[in-house]
């Protein structure tokens, strides 16, 4: 196309423009090219407009290289530890520094399992549709798909579907389970706790985030069942609250288990009087469980006819509002200093 | 799921409190989101008998009235007969009517828990009325204001009228997250029967509702002809017609149960097909068959079951047309389409206040077709949240012989044909077959010790056929439970009758063996605690970023995961390193009063161009890290560029880090398109790559103009971003201490701009380290870089300290050995000492 406009016109348009120039889009030379544009004739017009346009681009890109190198400061010796004439850096007083309190409620989490003898591995951040739904026993259309308003990308996997950003750590679950499977025969049972950041198609305000944490855990064995869920759940929120705790379980539904529950503590905040933090109920609705259907198990190889688990999942953000009385959920991830440097 | 406590009482017996009964089907059913008491609204709400009615003498559309209560109502004035005056607009009010009177005091029921009106005895132009006489729309009942409402069943003056419609009740809404599995529970009579179950009573569904009710007889008046051409996704299609229907408001009690849930009265006969369904889970749908046959071929009303014919259009009841999918399944006559099966029906054939003639339907449609024709439209009906649940083929015909009766009863119609059962489920499995367990099978799952015959009753009392054989149960679902095919249901199902809070608790039990930590947790929790402790602050911010952001900082869209569905244009990419979004973060702060502070994150990235061999997305961990000052600010700590202050933060997490240093202007071009994005912001005349021999796994930099003004960046900023893989926090080294005293000398040395400071202090420590005399070890550290102006040679200065394992050093043998450092360095690089 270009060669339609006069080569000679061009370079040296083109080398103006690379001098840092920025009057040659203005300039007659420039101009000329169009005024060339009534001479041709009608067919080959609209060929010499594209030609004349890829040039302007040309030279508009080059023009901004230009300046970003002319605003730019001047280079530095990146090998030295200090500025020439200056002392050397140091750093911020370590009493501003601060970890995300997230983040920090996830290593207590962490640690306490640990303690309780599970490993812990992280969830991904982009999946796929198998990982999400197929290998949790979420038949295709199925109606338990519309509880995870899930974030889908225009791209697609192997099998033409959508990548997903998971709405929930189990999409783990799977991957676990075949990992650890050999513990099983070996007569040691899958103790796993799987944290990771989720994602649901859902409008922000104070309670209600895209982005959260979750914590799933899975335990697999031998003659597990549900009276050890339960067990477990409450031993470990009674370690994390340093007190004893009630619990209860409400049936629930999920494909991936059976039965499903979900399971609320009485509010050590009010120790179950009614309080401002669990709305006066005296109860706590914190994570969602149940025994891993035995199809989920089947998946990953493993035969539910010898084996039988439990697993669970629930968010962090609420561990955390509720200990330290955090107002809005939007602060997490917000990056503001003002909430940040609270946690120092 | 909505259902009341005395709709409930129809089926089973209730004797517990109703905290008891909301107790027992939170911990055994389901979650209840919502419990209202109804009988609070209408305390106080009095039968009436209207004994008179006259015009009101100054108006012309008040009736002053009196009404008899029975003498019931206290501190009210009455007349000598003991009734009371009330003025009322109705225009149906009249003598004899009975009617629902709201004396002096009570509550209007409709403002009751919004902004409650209290009723008092005041002049209406001159006339008391004492109180009011209701519309159904006052009572809360349903939308009627046009008249009072008229009490249409036995009543006493002076009765409360809440115990003529039942109306001391409480409406209980479930989750119907829990019944995703349930599609009997849909239904009032299938939560019910989970009452009775979880609550120890044996329930007996009514007679009616069987899989093979009575022959209804039948006329053959109206003829109705049905081909389903998806047998596979309408397994039954049960319907018949009838005529001379006389079509008018539903009577009170019924109106009065569909407005408890919610449901809008139309006119008796749709408002059975809305009763049926809420009470069995059997949604129904009614033509009129008179528009059915007019749009058919010939004399005969015909109905057909097919997919859409290409381009076809139908206009729906919700006053729509659509366009549907081609899979959905059509209700059509032979010659158009007239309705979605199982979603919603058309308009052109809607009974109206002229139908004279009906078809009823009871039909089952494939739970996965309804869902994605649901989805694909936006059609979320009643009618869609049953059936896509998986509705049993084998009620249809209960329902639609109990229905056809009440409109007999309701609206003096005639059955008008033979009821056709286009039934095309059999020798399919709706209900699966047995399911035979031991006890030792459900103990083994609910840790619990129950012995077969308690087992046997949790089940019998919801009407399951239990068999008991040894220590093996036999378990056949009931026709309506689609659900039960596993051992497994089986046992959810007792321990949830059983109660799973009476299970007894007991912990796994474990082996000593410690378990390993995850590496990577623990090395995010060292460099969390490693940069924190340096006063910076851990931050997070979103995975996904706009397309802006990728624009300002020269990443490229492309290599990114683009999300089709995002809430919005600011989250709409997955990012490609985490730096942006730190940098995101500078301005607003600064802006908060901030002059002098540190970001961090350990996050992950994705890029297109990185994916695995199963083809799914590469995930990489990053640690990126800013630091940045307002220029108006004095109290930041060191001078100079921001880029030492950036390297001196990385020096706390990279080890050697000084070793892997490159200019960024000297590295040649990326070509792992996701590291080059990691890049992409950095200046590169004042930044280095950070290398693990060829390989680039990080950067340490200041950033472009470009970047600086889209980001509102201050002038003092910089930062850097290293594959987690490459970071470690830095460890322990620890040197022997000598008993000897060191010496420490200084060294200035004039250095060509040409050279780097990383070659000189190579070259000086080589030096050194090739003449140090044996036993000794040696420090080198920075203390300064001088310089006139810029292109003028700098002086280097450095402190040296040696120190003798064995002996002690005298200051000659150190002069003697810089001395000798400093030669070398003159002849191999130029360098002067000064």
């Amino acid at each position: 196309m270009v060669e339609m406009i006069d080569a000679k016109l061009a370079d040296s348009l083109k080398a103006r423009a690379a001098s840092g120039d920025v009057s040659v889009l203005r300039s007659p030379e420039f101009r000329s090219l169009f005024d060339q544009i009534k001479t041709l004739p009608a067919d080959e017009r609209a060929a010499y407009g594209q030609a004349v346009n890829q040039l302007r681009q040309e030279i508009e890109t080059t023009l901004a290289a230009h300046a970003e190198k002319a605003e730019a400061l001047p280079p530095i010796d990146v090998t030295a530890p200090m500025d020439v004439n200056a002392s050397m850096p140091g750093f911020i007083p370590t009493q501003n520094g601060s970890k995300h309190p997230l983040m920090r409620e996830l290593e207590t989490v962490l640690d306490i399992f640990y303690r309780m003898g599970f490993h812990a591995v992280e969830s991904p951040e982009l999946d796929d549709d198998y990982h999400m739904f197929s290998a949790l026993n979420f038949p295709e259309d199925h109606p338990a798909r519309d509880d995870y308003d899930t974030f889908m990308t225009t791209q697609t996997d192997q099998k033409g579907k959508p990548f997903i950003a998971p709405a929930h750590t189990s999409t783990m679950q799977n991957r676990v389970l075949q990992r650890y499977r050999d513990d099983l025969e070996k007569g040691e049972p899958i103790a796993c706790v799987i944290p990771g950041r989720v994602f649901r198609n859902e409008d922000l305000d104070a309670r209600h985030e895209h982005t959260f944490y979750q914590l799933e855990g899975i335990y697999v064995g031998q003659g597990v069942h549900t009276g050890m869920l339960i067990a477990t759940l409450k031993t470990f929120l009674q370690e994390y609250y340093g007190k004893e705790l009630n619990v209860k379980t409400q049936p629930f539904y999920f494909p991936f288990t059976e039965p499903s529950f979900e399971f609320a503590l009485s509010c050590p905040f009010c120790d179950g009087k009614g309080c401002h933090v669990c709305s006066q109920s005296g109860w706590i609705e914190l994570l969602g469980c149940g025994m891993i259907h035995p199809n989920v198990l089947r998946h990953a190889g493993i035969d539910p006819e010898k084996y039988t688990g439990f697993a669970w999942g629930g968010g962090i953000e609420r561990l955390v509002m509720m200990k330290y009385g955090i107002e809005d959920i939007r602060h997490f991830e917000s990056g503001k200093l003002d909430f940040l440097r609270q946690f120092s | 799921m909505k259902i009341t406590l005395n709709a409930i009482k129809q089926f089973t017996d209730v004797d517990l409190s109703i905290e008891e009964l909301v107790g027992k089907i939170g911990s055994q059913l389901g979650e209840v989101e919502h419990v209202e008491a109804l009988g609070e609204k209408y305390r106080g709400v009095v039968v009436a008998r209207v004994v008179s009615c006259e015009d009101h003498p100054n108006a012309d559309r008040l009736h002053v009235c009196t009404v008899d209560d029975g003498g019931t109502t206290p501190d009210v004035t009455r007349n000598e007969d003991g009734h009371v005056q009330v003025v009322c607009g109705a225009p149906n009010v009249r003598e004899g009517l009975m009617v629902a009177w709201l004396p002096p005091g009570s509550t209007v029921p409709e403002s009751v828990g919004k902004e409650p009106f209290v009723l008092e005895a005041r002049e209406l132009r001159g006339v008391v009325s004492n109180g009011m006489l209701a519309s159904q729309r006052e009572l809360a009942l349903g939308d009627n204001h046009e008249g009072i409402l008229e009490i249409d069943q036995p009543a006493e003056p002076g009765q409360a009228f809440a115990d003529v419609y039942l109306l001391d009740d409480y409406v209980i809404e479930i989750e119907n997250k829990m019944f995703t599995h349930r599609p009997d529970c849909f239904g009032i009579l299938g939560v019910a029967r989970e009452i009775a179950g979880i609550t120890g009573k044996q329930f007996v569904s009514p007679d009616w509702y069987q899989p093979s009710p009575g022959v209804i007889d039948a006329s053959a008046d109206l003829r109705l002809e049905i081909t389903n051409e998806l047998p596979e996704l309408v397994p039954r299609f049960s319907a018949i017609t009838m005529s001379d229907v006389s079509l008018r408001p539903s009577p009170v009690w019924l109106q009065v149960f569909l407005a408890k849930l919610g449901q809008k009265s139309i006119n008796n006969v749709v408002d059975l097909t809305n009763f049926y369904m809420l009470v069995t889970g059997q949604p129904l749908h009614a033509y009129d068959y008179d528009k059915v046959r007019a749009l058919s071929g010939g004399d005969t009303a015909k109905l057909v079951v097919r997919n859409p014919r290409a381009g076809e259009k139908i206009k729906l009841l919700n006053g729509k047309e659509i366009e549907p999918r081609a899979e959905a399944i059509m209700i059509a006559t032979d010659q158009k389409a007239i309705g979605i099966g199982g979603v919603m029906g058309g308009a052109e054939t809607e009974i109206d206040e002229n139908t004279k003639n009906i078809i009823l339907e009871a039909a089952t449609f494939d739970m996965y077709s309804i869902r994605r024709t649901s989805m694909a439209h936006g059609l979320f009906t009643d009618a869609v949240t049953r059936f896509n649940k998986g509705q049993s083929p084998l009620q249809t015909l209960a329902v639609l012989a109990q229905i056809v009766a009440d409109v007999v009863d309701l609206a003096e119609a005639k059955v008008a044909s033979q009821l056709i059962d286009i039934n095309s489920a059999d020798g399919r499995e709706w209900v699966h077959p047995p399911v035979t367990v031991t006890t030792a099978f459900v103990n083994e799952r609910l840790g619990s010790s129950l012995g077969a015959e308690d087992m046997r009753t949790l089940l019998t009392n919801v009407e399951f056929a239990v068999e008991i054989e040894s220590d093996s149960l036999r378990f056949t679902a009931p026709f309506w439970r689609t659900d039960i095919e596993l051992r497994e249901d089986v046992v959810e199902e007792i321990g949830r009758l059983y109660g799973y809070d009476r299970l007894p608790l007991e912990l796994p039990k474990r082996s000593i063996r410690p378990v390993a930590k995850d590496e990577s947790f623990e090395k995010k929790a060292a460099l969390r605690n490693a940069l924190s402790r340096a006063g910076a602050n851990e931050t997070l911010t979103y995975s996904f970023v706009h397309g802006n952001l990728l624009d300002k900082v020269g990443q490229d869209t492309e290599e990114s995961f683009r999300l089709s569905n995002a809430l919005s244009p600011d989250l709409q990419y997955y990012r490609l390193s985490l730096t942006p979004s730190l940098l995101e973060k500078i301005h607003t702060n600064i802006k908060a009063g901030y002059d002098d502070f540190a970001l961090f994150e350990l996050g992950k990235v994705h890029g297109r161009s990185e994916v695995d061999e199963a083809g799914l997305p590469n995930e990489f961990d990053r640690l990126a890290f800013v630091v940045a000052a307002d220029a108006k600010s004095s109290g930041r700590s060191g001078t100079g560029a921001a880029f030492y202050r950036a390297r001196f933060y990385a020096e706390e997490v990279i080890e050697n880090l000084s070793l892997k240093l490159r200019p960024l202007k000297d590295t040649a071009p990326e070509s792992n398109r996701l590291t080059a994005q990691m890049l992409a912001p950095y200046e590169p005349g004042r930044s280095a790559a950070i290398v693990d021999g060829s390989r680039i796994v990080g950067v340490i930099g200041e950033f472009k103009r470009s970047v600086t003004k889209a980001l509102k960046l201050p002038e003092y900023c910089g930062g850097f971003e290293v594959f987690m893989s490459a970071a470690q926090p830095r460890s322990v080294g620890y040197q022997p201490l000598s008993r000897f005293p060191s010496v420490t000398q200084d060294i200035t040395l004039r250095t060509p701009s040409a050279k780097s400071y990383r070659e000189v202090e190579a070259a000086l420590a080589e030096a050194i380290l090739a003449a140090k005399p044996d036993g000794t070890t040696i420090s080198v550290e920075p203390l300064g870089i001088y310089q006139q102006s810029t292109d003028d040679p700098r002086n280097i200065s450095l402190r040296i300290v040696v120190v003798h394992h064995s002996r002690t050093l005298t200051d000659n043998e150190v002069s003697q050995l810089l001395d000798h450092a400093a030669a070398t360095l003159r002849q191999q690089l130029g360098v002067e000492r000064v």
